[in-house]
């Protein structure tokens, strides 16, 4: 019983996946009188979309309520481990996860229809990945890892390519497919490699031999622990989308719809960054690996740097807002990956890193709904001038737009403040000067693009004749919005709360 | 450096088999001054083939071959499972129902969603 | 290290060297069909290596399954990649991945 219990969220999302994939199969196509259809799930996105949300939400609370309850007091737990560690550092980021992939699917319940997307497919694969997603955070073994990332991708890459007769849909889907698969085959190649060293395939055991390199009578490699560490970080680099291994983002999400992006940029960076910080500190935590000198922290500080310059000097660039939300994901992995550097040294950064992701998930899945709510059927708001004078004609839809641009770019009372403040105060309590400033650098350069579409919203008036942007009606995607309008408030004003789950999440992951 | 041998002798048996026969065959065949046509076609003695190989398949083949590859490669887990089902124990008889359940599920979503019509 | 030691180091070497040709086969070949086939490689190359290291460690068959785990994934890669490929052929007429340049700055 306990088991099913520590289990639930996973078991709730799961089965949920598989029961909403037999209601799209065998419900009632909702088509006007007339329309032939073999399709069971046409015209069904709203209730299909509910239906998703609310199994993804039941997922976030009973990962709190397990969290409350205490993993550690659940003994039984130890049965499917390690193949599925659940400790609070999993719990925290499954509650992540569903709260990003409840908030995506109640966006594609408003999107899709107006857009004439009519693919239920979209909520059945929506949940199927976010399950994967959950086991990455939860991974503790490589095989549980890669099918686990398998499992999240192969929904990703279908969430893309859904918009039916569309070539950049399918261009984007496309690219995103043919470059996952690349890294994911290469960072398998290092799961192996790690095996054959170790002789182990679960991240304890791993951690263990990696330790024992160098006295006597050890038999690993060093030199294969190193290039496995590469080959991995390259895989792992590629999924968080970091700068070099960056390229496919904007394209990807441009392509996709929105709904779709937003679920990219939110579940799938969130789950590649759990499974990063448990790899690198359980895996590869000796302290030889885990240090300045040598090892994956300067790796991945270069890694950071890039991610954050390249991406905010890129961004500031785009003509398309799309496109400088992808960007701004990228940045944001930099940010994200200024605390992982930093959790060498400090346990602390390991729960500023899993409360920056939340704060970040709200915040970007806020805007791409509010993107979403300033377009309407055959005008999709893509551009800055699209959003030209949106302010005076729908202020609701600017000010939700404007408060997650603000939480974004790290500004207070909202969530990306302090998530923002965490990791800074960690990176530099850990030592990392030089990294802490230039995360405050790029903040400050990243206000700037951030700002740039709120000068549209409120400053600018679309230029005589140009088609006005028409702002969408959708119960969907107003709940979405108001939803993650509450989040980034409540983690902006009283962030103590999540804070000490945080912390609890930390403890665990060395 | 000896150990090589073997590979080298091989290597030269397996290259030479080749191109002894294509020389063979260079050598001995007989040169007929005008091919009859039949001995220019696909079937010397058969069916006269319709139209050209290289043809473009219809999708639902496609479909209906990607359902069997998913399914068909889901063995790949019941005959290390069949193997081993005596050491494991009733657990693993129930958690093999569990995955053809969900395996079957996936099937009927499949026939629901049309994919196995062939119209 | 058991006896099989000496020979494992071949089973790598060939591994390696076959995923070295799906990575360079990926990089170097513009038409989408063989860079999947490519991926396939490296997979394939992967899961040589697995049994190969699940040879030597004896005990246990942990690399074997992996490796039935990683031709498992591999299939609904598959599936998934040559649906992606056929809506991209049917809307675009051609494999070649470098007519993939819609999405631009």
């Amino acid at each position: 019983m306990n088991l099913l219990f520590g289990l639930s969220p996973f078991l709730a999302v799961g089965v949920g996946a598989l029961l909403l994939m037999l209601a799209e199969a065998f419900g009632k196509p909702n088509v006007a009188p007339g329309v032939e259809t073999t399709d069971a799930g046409a015209g069904r996105a709203g209730e299909l979309a509910l239906g998703a949300a609310v199994i993804l939400v039941i997922g976030a609370v009973l990962s709190v309520a397990v969290w409350v309850a205490g993993p550690e007091s659940l003994p039984e737990l130890t049965q499917v481990a390690p193949h599925l560690v659940i400790d609070k550092f999993t719990l925290f980021f499954s509650f992540t996860l569903c709260v990003g992939g409840a908030l995506a699917a109640l966006l594609a319940g408003g999107y899709l229809p107006e857009h004439g997307i009519d693919r239920s497919e979209f909520f059945p694969l929506l949940l199927l990945s976010t399950v994967g997603a959950m086991a990455l955070s939860a991974a503790g073994d490589l095989l549980t890892l890669f099918v686990a990332l398998e499992t999240m991708s192969l929904g990703v890459y279908s969430l893309i390519g859904l918009r039916r007769g569309s070539p950049r849909a399918a261009e984007a889907a496309l690219k995103y497919f043919l470059l996952g698969s690349f890294a994911a085959a290469i960072m398998l190649f290092g799961l192996a490699l790690l095996y054959g060293a170790t002789g182990h395939t679960d991240l304890a055991g791993i951690g263990a031999a990696v330790r024992s390199i160098g006295s006597p009578g050890s038999t690993v490699s060093a030199g294969k622990i190193l290039i496995s560490l590469v080959l991995v970080l390259v895989g792992l680099a590629f999924k968080v989308s970091a700068v070099p291994f960056h390229q496919w983002t904007p394209d990807a999400y441009e392509g996709a719809p929105t709904p779709a992006a937003t679920y990219m940029a939110v579940a799938v960076k969130s789950a590649a960054f759990a499974v990063l910080l448990r790899v690198l500190l359980v895996g590869f935590g000796d302290e030889r690996l885990a240090s300045w000198g040598a090892g994956w922290p300067p790796a991945l500080a270069v890694l950071a740097v890039l991610s954050m310059t390249v991406a905010n000097l890129v961004a500031g660039r785009q003509e398309s807002v799309k496109r400088m939300l992808a960007y701004s994901s990228i940045a944001h992995a930099g940010y994200a990956l200024v605390g992982v550097v930093a959790a060498m040294r400090s346990p602390e950064a390991v729960s500023a890193v899993a409360f920056y992701l939340l704060a970040y998930t709200v915040s970007t899945a806020g805007a791409f709904g509010a993107l979403i709510l300033c377009g309407s059927r055959g005008a999709e708001a893509v551009s800055y001038e699209d959003l030209a004078g949106v302010g005076k004609r729908h202020p609701a839809a600017a000010l939700a737009f404007s408060l997650f641009l603000f939480s974004l770019a790290g500004l207070p009372p909202t969530a990306g403040f302090f998530g923002k403040l965490y990791v800074f105060r960690t990176a530099i309590d850990s030592g990392l000067y030089t990294l802490a400033i230039l995360g405050l650098v790029n903040s400050v350069i990243g206000a700037y693009y951030y700002l740039r579409v709120m000068v549209y919203l409120y400053m600018r008036e679309p230029a005589p004749g140009a088609p006005r942007a028409v702002t969408m009606r959708s119960g969907f995607v107003a709940t979405a919005l108001v939803a993650a309008a509450i989040f980034v408030l409540l983690l902006g004003m009283a962030p103590g709360f999540t804070l000490d789950m945080a912390s609890g999440a930390a403890l665990t992951a060395r | 450096m000896q150990s090589w041998i073997p590979v080298l002798v091989y290597l030269a048996i397996a290259s030479s088999v080749g191109v002894v026969m294509l020389g063979a065959a260079r050598v001995l065949r007989v040169r007929a001054r005008h091919v009859p046509p039949t001995r220019a076609a696909t079937y010397e003695c058969g069916e006269e083939p319709a139209g050209k190989a290289w043809i473009r398949f219809h999708p639902r083949y496609y479909l209906v071959a990607l359902v069997f590859v998913l399914f068909d490669v889901e063995t790949v887990f019941l005959a290390p499972w069949a193997l081993a089902t005596r050491a494991l124990g009733g657990y693993a008889v129930v958690e093999m129902v569990v995955f053809v359940a969900v395996l079957l599920l996936g099937w009927v979503y499949a026939w629901r969603k049309g994919a196995l019509r062939w119209q | 290290m058991s006896a099989f030691g000496h020979v494992l180091e071949h089973y790598v070497l060939v591994a390696t060297l076959i995923f070295g040709i799906g990575c360079v086969g990926f990089l170097v070949r513009r038409n989408v069909l063989v860079q999947l086939m490519s991926i396939e490689l490296m997979l394939n190359a992967v899961n040589l290596a697995l049994v190969a290291y699940d040879r030597e460690q004896g005990a246990g068959s942990t690399g074997q399954t992996f490796a039935f785990f990683v031709i498992a994934v591999a299939a609904a890669e598959v599936a998934v990649g040559l649906a992606i490929i056929l809506a991209f052929y049917r809307l675009r007429g051609t494999v070649d991945g470098d007519v993939a340049d819609t999405l631009r700055h």
